[in-house]
C-alpha cells in the first residue's frame, strides 16, 4: 500500500494514514485556493486502498477553519469512504468539534444527513 | 453646527478592519489571522463566530480567485446592530456576470431553497479552472438569508468592478439546516 502522508501547510492541513493505528487524520485548517488540487490525491489513495484498510480503521477528521471549496473537497473524500462502508467495512468516522461551535457542527450534521452515513460528532480535539 | 454630534457614536459603527492592496493567498492567510483575533475581542464568544468569520473568508477567497487585476478592497465593520463585509474588485465581465447570477438567484429563493441549492451544488458539482466549487455565495447565504447585494460597474470594455456587501443581525445567532 502506498504511504499517504501530506504535511500541514499554512492553508493546508496534515493528512495522514498512520497503519499501525489504523487511523486515517486528517487535521489542520483548510482554505487553499484550489482545494480541488489539493484534496486530488487524497481521493485517489482512498479509491486505490480504501477497501484493503482493516476493518477497524478510524477516520479523524478535525478541521477548525475551511473553506466552502474545501467543504466539497472533502465531501469527495467523504464519498469514499462511504462506499467503502457499504461495501461492508466497519469504520468509523469521527469528526471533531470544538465546543459550542455552529460552524463545525453544522458542516458535519450536514455530511452525515447528505450521505446517510454515521458520523461521530465529537467534542475537542483529536489526542495525537 | 455643532460638529461633534454629527460624528457617528461608537456603539453605532466600528470600523473592525479596512484593508486595500494587493490579494494573495499569503495575504488572505493574514487577514484571517487578524479577523478571528478581531472579532473574539469585538464581538466575544459566540457560537455562530466562525460563520461570522466565514464570510469574510468566503468573500476573501472569491476576490483572490476572480479578481482580474489582484487587488481587493475590503471593509469588515459594524453598523448599529449589524456585522457588515464589504468588498470589491476588479474582475473579467464573466466572473461578473456570475456573481450577479448568483446572487439574484438567491434572492429569489425561500432559506428552504438556499439549502436545497447548496446541497446540490455540494453533491453534484464540479471544481472550476480556477479552483471553486461555485458554493461560496449559497455558504454565506445559509447564515444571512438574502442579505447580499453585488454590484458591478464597468470600468474597461472587459473589466468591472465588482462591490459585494453582506449584512447579518449580531444580534441573533440563527441555525441553519
Amino acid at each position: 500500500m502506498d504511504n499517504l502522508n501530506i504535511p500541514a501547510s499554512h492553508n493546508t492541513p496534515q493528512v495522514v494514514y498512520d497503519p499501525d493505528s489504523a487511523t486515517f487524520s486528517m487535521v489542520g485548517t483548510s482554505i487553499p485556493e484550489n482545494a480541488g488540487a489539493f484534496y486530488g490525491p487524497v481521493v485517489q489513495w482512498l479509491q486505490a486502498h480504501a477497501r484493503d484498510l482493516p476493518d477497524d480503521c478510524t477516520f479523524i477528521f478535525s478541521l477548525p477553519y475551511f473553506n466552502s471549496s474545501s467543504l466539497k473537497a472533502i465531501y469527495t473524500v467523504l464519498l469514499e469512504v462511504k462506499k467503502a462502508i457499504d461495501m461492508g467495512r466497519n469504520f468509523t468516522v469521527n469528526w471533531h468539534v470544538e465546543d459550542q461551535d455552529d460552524f463545525m457542527t453544522e458542516a458535519g450534521e450536514t455530511y452525515q444527513d447528505m450521505l446517510g452515513m454515521t458520523i461521530n460528532l465529537t467534542p475537542g480535539s483529536p489526542m495525537m | 453646527m455643532n460638529m461633534e454630534h454629527m460624528d457617528i457614536p461608537d456603539e453605532l459603527e466600528r470600523n473592525l478592519l479596512e484593508y486595500k492592496g494587493r490579494i494573495s493567498t499569503e495575504v488572505r492567510m493574514q487577514l484571517l489571522d487578524l479577523i478571528k483575533c478581531i472579532a473574539l475581542l469585538n464581538l466575544g464568544p459566540r457560537s455562530d463566530l466562525k460563520q461570522l468569520i466565514g464570510i469574510a473568508l468566503e468573500l476573501l477567497d472569491n476576490a483572490q480567485r476572480h479578481s482580474a487585476r489582484n487587488d481587493v478592497d475590503f471593509r469588515w465593520h459594524i453598523m448599529n446592530d449589524q456585522l457588515v463585509v464589504t468588498i470589491s474588485n476588479i474582475a473579467k465581465r464573466e466572473d461578473a456576470h456570475r456573481l450577479m447570477e448568483a446572487v439574484d438567484a438567491i434572492d429569489r429563493m425561500s432559506p428552504m431553497q438556499i439549502t436545497e441549492a447548496f446541497r446540490q451544488q455540494l453533491a453534484q458539482g464540479g471544481f472550476s479552472e480556477k479552483g471553486g466549487a461555485g458554493l461560496g455565495i449559497l455558504h454565506i447565504a445559509r447564515k444571512v438569508g438574502r442579505n447580499i447585494v453585488a454590484d458591478v460597474e464597468a470600468i474597461e470594455p472587459d473589466e468591472f468592478r465588482c462591490t459585494s456587501t453582506v449584512s447579518t443581525d449580531l444580534g441573533k445567532s440563527r441555525k441553519t439546516a
